[in-house]
């Protein structure tokens, strides 16, 4: 095992990791961040969603020594202490959830998305999420929400 | 109405799911917790030989090593084929089947102590098809000891009226048509996951991702020999179900006993793979069906024979084998109708029930009959449907009851939006619409295990901070139960939504209700949530007329106030819960539902019986490349009658996420073996749609107020996916003229299809 | 044991590789390795991380030459204004790959040298063991084809048919220095050992520099995300009118097909490409199906070429 250091969500500390672990097992379960799913652990669904750099990468092909000296963030680092970021206010307000597994991924998915892309099409904005597997909403109202939030966030 | 219901209304639990903060099964950590790992069968069919254990004890960091024999008890969720035990005894029925448990500290540890387990076995003749089960084999070679006729056959239903068959012989219109469908799963995305707890008190904790918490306290009392009392099953936030997590399952009854074994946590949580494994999901199904009409287009018959193929164990196929063919009874109706269904046991993953169990092949099948028998008879095919639809306040011919019925304004909705009129049968060659209706349960009207309770309580807490908890057993899985309990409560009350809070899906502390399954929450506890709240507001207002002299029939409950209607008395809430509570303290009010008393009395009568029915529309527009095959489903219209729409966006949502499963099922998806081996248990071979793979969609809500439902509400949650599927179907022939009577209808069979025809 | 190294350059990667003597493997993106890690797959000790190697790590075009870093992610090919104009095929291929969030961390690199695939392969250890026998993991009969010499796993990678197409030259860099060969060479007609840079070279560059005046690309997949190719071709023609005709997904390497567009008749493109794709039954597509639409992709492509 290894000592090292992590900056998750703005806070370094050091933790002791397998070498071959992926960022996805250490945020959950040594961190505690359980707002990160493990959904299918071989990068095909996007429900482990995390950014590092404010790049989006997925958790479970992440090796976690590659993080160390990268600035990681989480779902819980994305609204912590403030109001909700306009993609999760919307996906609340047009219920782009139901049992919101996948929820974690959508958001961390959209979010630098829509840094990089303020004013996508419709159709861009399901060719992003194309890699984050909903199996209860149909992704309708998911692709409402972030069109709607990214409206939000122009104006 | 002037409060919560009949608003799009966001989850109460949303800001919780899109924060991180909802605890899922696997989110749960406790104390000297243990880590479970199996070991799963490499084999399909095959005497087990020898196991020893002795490399996996000594290995490090392990806790507990157990084996079949540990956990002999038998358990299922019917009580009728309680043919599985927690590990395979004596021998394993499919691949992938758990043999033995280690629970370790780490999951590392259990994860290479599993590897040190020696285990010898002796092949058994397998059966991968149903027609290998159909036919006679040496008992020693059976899958269970209990089918007869040394046959692998663990279910036939059949019910018949007024001999469709005869019927058939001479009709001048007829249609028959074999189908064959794959198996499909669910694919949640949260796998499998229980956490079990032996507490100081002698009593068991269960977390568990569950749709049925109650099925699953019975089966554990059942199978660990704890008296009832002692089982606590709680559900956390589930991240999704559609069937695939209403079995009590192995690794429930294996964590459980592992906690009582080692006097520790113990969790368990699956990989995406032992999802697969696990399944229960739809049936591999082929049906022979035939309709006939007369010259006007009226249904004259229906007969079918079908059959399922059920995998290694039960599970809920003896009401899967009986769904197939009662629910065609509707949306059309039939006086000469009947059906055979064989479910045979195979050597492969289990089925269960999928969202919209039992019905969505059968209705693939008879759908394409009848645009078959439109084509043929050069009528339209919705017309067809409309001269043939069931009437409100009618009865089929097996003696289910219908009470409200919206499915003429449902085919009249998408008929409209999608220019059917002016566009069918009118596009280029290579572009196609379809139609096809549907029809489905709301809720059970019999219990899965007999008893005499009402199928759902619900309480409603009202104590000294004015605020109503309500307690109910309803299991939230995404569909929204939580928050329609909240409106329920806020519109009975008049408060603000924020006033009413939940305690739901605790086996210990909020009063029974069956489960998240068959369509039954929204009508069956929407009924006993709603009379609950009123129960207390007829405590409050009784309280407050005593003490203000008025009469409590007088009294108003709105928008967070208590008054007359002419204002001569006008309270707020909290003045009002004073007075209720005076003298009393906090109270609790009940409610319950039980469905009335319904059906024939013929065998086999109650499968399907339900208090009300769904009904539907769909209309798909497709567009077929010839050249490859590949078939593009451009857009969905979908008319849905749930009765009322308590929260029209959860409703919205259920039907379009039927939308998608259906789209999946009929364009992509399918369990592929190799024998028993599953080739694609992943998510990149199981291949569900995408964003991009899912067509627009245009949902049009219809309410039909039911009679007894809560609000006049029904369900929405499994109904809308029958039609979706035979609409595609559907609108492939409209597109190139050919009929795909196997699914998925994938490129390849599009082509050989294309070709044979040519 | 596993071990994790991460150097920031080259040579630093070359004197770890020297040390793990032959026991590591090379991550670049790592999304595809990091899979086989997961089933087993590959049991290496060591794994060596480049993606810190910041100097592979570039996107160059000069006098209408293209230069690529090989770890060059596939999401800044596909944003990149340059190669949009000056190679909107490759845009496509890579497009075509996985899922947008995995192309930000995924390397044109990587996908180049992307592992083959097959149905009875690419499971976990668990599944295989149910197998027992597979030529490429253990045991010595092939699941698919029931032989015992040949492993005809697929090769998937859709931009190695688009650079192949495009008449790609790779630079390869070992202890001994560097070397430049044309890409379609490194690949071995063996589903085993399917390209042959072995453990000493580090691919660092891909450069294009034909400048095609037509380009098709089409790939066949079930979903339009996600899933590997069934088959990809990738065709350009060029100023002297020769055309490349590149497949994949259907035999143990690319198979590309190279000839005058003068002289090539479709009837001669696909008994070619039949006769060169050893297409065996190894995807989840049906075989006959796969094979039919090699057909129907180069009559298209043919169409498209000849359109009036």
């Amino acid at each position: 095992m290894e000592k090292v250091a992590l900056t998750v969500n703005g806070f370094t500390q050091l933790v002791l990791v397998e070498s071959h672990e992926t960022i996805l097992d250490t945020i959950r379960n040594r961190l505690n961040l359980t707002g990160t799913k493990k959904c299918c652990d071989e990068g095909t669904c996007g429900s482990c969603t995390i950014m590092m750099d404010g790049k989006p990468v997925l958790g479970c092909l992440t090796p976690t020594l590659r993080c160390v000296g990268k600035k990681i963030l989480t779902i819980e680092g994305i609204s912590a202490g403030e109001n909700l970021h306009s993609v999760q206010k919307h996906l609340v307000k047009s219920l782009g959830l139901q049992c919101g597994f996948c929820t974690p991924g959508v958001v961390m998915t959209a979010v630098p998305f829509l840094e990089e892309n303020p004013k996508p099409s419709r159709d861009e904005i399901k060719e992003n999420l194309s890699g984050n597997l909903c199996r209860c909403t149909g992704y309708k109202k998911i692709i409402d929400a972030v069109e709607n939030a990214a409206e939000e966030m122009q104006s | 109405m002037s409060g919560a219901i009949g608003k799009p209304t966001p989850y109460i639990d949303a800001v919780q799911k899109v924060t991180g903060q909802a605890m899922y099964a696997d989110d749960f950590k406790f104390p000297n917790m243990l880590y479970v790992r199996f070991l799963r069968s490499t084999e399909s069919h095959a005497k087990i030989k020898s196991l020893n254990v002795t490399e996996v004890e000594a290995s490090s960091g392990v806790v507990a090593v157990i084996t079949g024999k540990d956990i002999p008890q038998p358990f299922g969720v019917l009580s009728i084929s309680r043919d599985e035990t927690a590990m395979a005894i004596e021998k394993v029925r499919y691949q992938g089947e758990i043999v033995a448990a280690v629970a370790a500290e780490t999951i590392e540890a259990a994860e290479a102590a599993v590897k040190r387990f020696r285990v010898e076995y002796e092949p058994i003749k397998e059966f991968y098809t149903p027609e290998d089960s159909l036919k006679t084999c040496e008992s020693h070679e059976q899958i269970h000891p209990h089918t007869k006729d040394h046959k692998n056959i663990h279910k036939t239903a059949e019910l018949r009226f007024n001999e469709p068959e005869k019927e058939l012989e001479t009709a001048k219109h007829k249609q028959t048509g074999n189908f064959k469908f794959a198996g499909v799963t669910h694919g949640f995305t949260e796998p499998h996951s229980a956490v079990a707890m032996w507490n100081g008190d002698e009593t068991l904790t269960v977390i568990s991702a569950t749709q049925v918490p109650h099925y699953l306290h019975k089966n554990l009392s059942k199978v660990l020999g704890l008296p009832l009392h002692k089982i606590q099953v709680k559900k956390p936030v589930l991240g999704g179900g559609f069937g695939g997590k209403s079995d009590p399952f192995p690794h429930e009854m294996i964590v459980s006993y592992l906690a009582m074994k080692t006097k520790r946590p113990v969790k368990c949580t699956f990989s995406r793979e032992e999802v697969f494994i696990t399944h229960h999901g739809r049936h591999p199904t082929e049906i022979a069906m035939s309709i006939s009409c007369d010259d006007d287009g009226k249904l004259t018959a229906l007969d079918t024979d079908i059959i399922i193929d059920g995998g290694a164990f039960g599970s809920f196929g003896v009401v899967t084998s009986y769904y197939n063919g009662v629910l065609l009874q509707g949306p059309y109706k039939l006086d000469k109708f009947g059906f055979r269904t064989r479910r045979t046991y195979t050597n492969k993953h289990q089925c269960g029930a999928m969202r919209g169990h039992g019905a969505v092949n059968p209705r693939y099948a008879v759908e394409t009959l009848l645009d078959m028998m439109a084509h043929d008879m050069k009528m339209d095919p919705c017309d067809l449907r409309e001269k043939n639809f069931l009437s409100e306040h009618s009865s089929t011919v097996g003696e289910f009851r219908i009470t409200s019925n919206g499915i003429r304004d449902c085919i009249a909705a998408v008929r409209k939006k999608s220019d059917w009129d002016n566009r069918y049968g009118k596009l280029p060659f290579g572009r196609g619409l379809g139609v096809a209706c549907g029809f489905f349960i709301s809720g059970s009207a019999l219990p899965i295990l007999w008893n005499r309770y009402p199928q759902t309580v619900v309480h409603a807490k009202l104590d000294f901070d004015g605020r109503i908890v309500m307690f109910s057993g309803a299991s939230e899985i995404g569909q929204g139960s939580d928050t329609m309990l909240v409106q329920i409560a806020a519109e009975e009350l008049g408060i603000p939504m924020d006033f009413v809070q939940v305690e739901v899906a605790d086996t210990k502390t909020t009063p029974v209700d069956l489960g998240s399954y068959s369509s039954r929450v929204t009508f069956m506890v929407g009924n006993a949530a709603k009379t609950a709240a009123s129960n207390v507001r007829s405590e409050m207002a009784k309280a407050i007329a005593k003490e203000k002299d008025v009469s409590a029939e007088s009294l108003i409950f709105k928008n967070g106030r208590i008054f007359t209607k002419d204002k001569s008395l006008d309270i707020s809430w909290e003045e009002g819960v004073e007075m209720a509570m005076a003298g009393r303290g906090a109270f609790v009010e009940s409610g319950f539902y039980i469905s009335p008393k319904l059906g024939g009395k013929f065998k086999g009568a109650g499968a399907g019986l339900s208090p009300s029915y769904s009904f539907g529309a769909f209309i798909s527009e497709v567009e077929v490349n010839p050249k490859t095959g590949e078939t593009n489903v451009k857009k969905v219209w979908g008319a849905h009658d749930c009765g009322k729409a308590l929260n029209p966006l959860a409703v919205e949502g259920q039907i379009e996420g039927s939308i998608h499963m259906g789209l999946g099922q009929v364009m992509s998806e399918e369990m592929r073996y190799n024998n028993g081996q599953q080739m694609n248990a992943n998510f990149f071979d199981y291949r569900i749609p995408s964003s991009l793979d899912t067509p627009d969609m245009d949902v049009t809500i219809i309410e039909s107020n039911d009679p007894e439902g809560p609000y006049g509400a029904k369900e929405a949650g499994e109904g809308p996916i029958h039609p979706v599927l035979p609409s595609i179907g559907n609108a492939v022939f409209d597109a190139v003229g050919i009929r795909m009577m196997e699914l998925p209808i994938t490129p390849d069979k599009v082509l050989k299809k294309l070709k044979e025809t040519a | 044991m596993e071990y994790y190294h991460s150097p920031d350059t080259i040579q630093d990667a070359f004197s770890i590789a020297e040390k793990c003597d032959g026991n590591f493997i090379y991550f670049a993106g790592g999304t595809d390795v990091q899979i086989y890690r997961k089933q087993n797959l590959d049991k290496n000790d060591h794994i060596i991380d480049l993606s810190s190697i910041h100097d592979l790590n570039s996107i160059s075009l000069k006098d209408g030459n293209l230069t690529l870093g090989a770890m060059t992610s596939l999401g800044d090919i596909i944003t990149s204004n340059k190669i949009q104009n000056k190679y909107p095929l490759l845009v496509e291929a890579a497009k075509s790959v996985a899922t947008p969030v995995i192309r930000k961390t995924a390397t044109i690199g990587g996908n180049i040298l992307v592992r083959n695939r097959c149905t009875f392969y690419n499971q976990s250890q668990e599944w295989r063991n149910g197998v027992g026998s597979c030529l490429r993991d253990v045991g010595d009969i092939c699941q698919v084809t029931g032989g015992k010499n040949d492993c005809y796993s697929r090769n998937v990678s859709d931009t190695a048919a688009a650079l192949i197409a495009l008449n790609a030259e790779i630079t390869l860099l070992n202890s001994a220095g560097v070397s430049q060969q044309p890409l379609k060479d490194i690949f071995l007609p063996c589903g085993i050992k399917f390209h042959d840079l072995g453990n000493d070279n580090i691919l660092t560059q891909i450069s294009v520099s034909m400048k095609p005046k037509r380009w098709w690309y089409k790939k066949l997949r079930l979903r339009k995300t996600l899933d590997f190719t069934s088959l990809t071709v990738a065709a350009t023609i060029d100023i002297n009118n020769i055309a490349r005709i590149c497949l994949n997904g259907v035999s143990m390497t690319p198979i590309l097909i190279e000839e005058p567009l003068e002289t090539l008749t479709l009837e001669n493109l696909i008994k070619q490409a039949r006769k060169n794709c050893k297409t065996v039954d190894n995807d989840l597509m049906p075989l006959k199906y796969r094979r039919e639409m090699i057909n129907v992709f180069l009559e298209e492509w043919w169409e498209y070429e000849h359109r009036k």
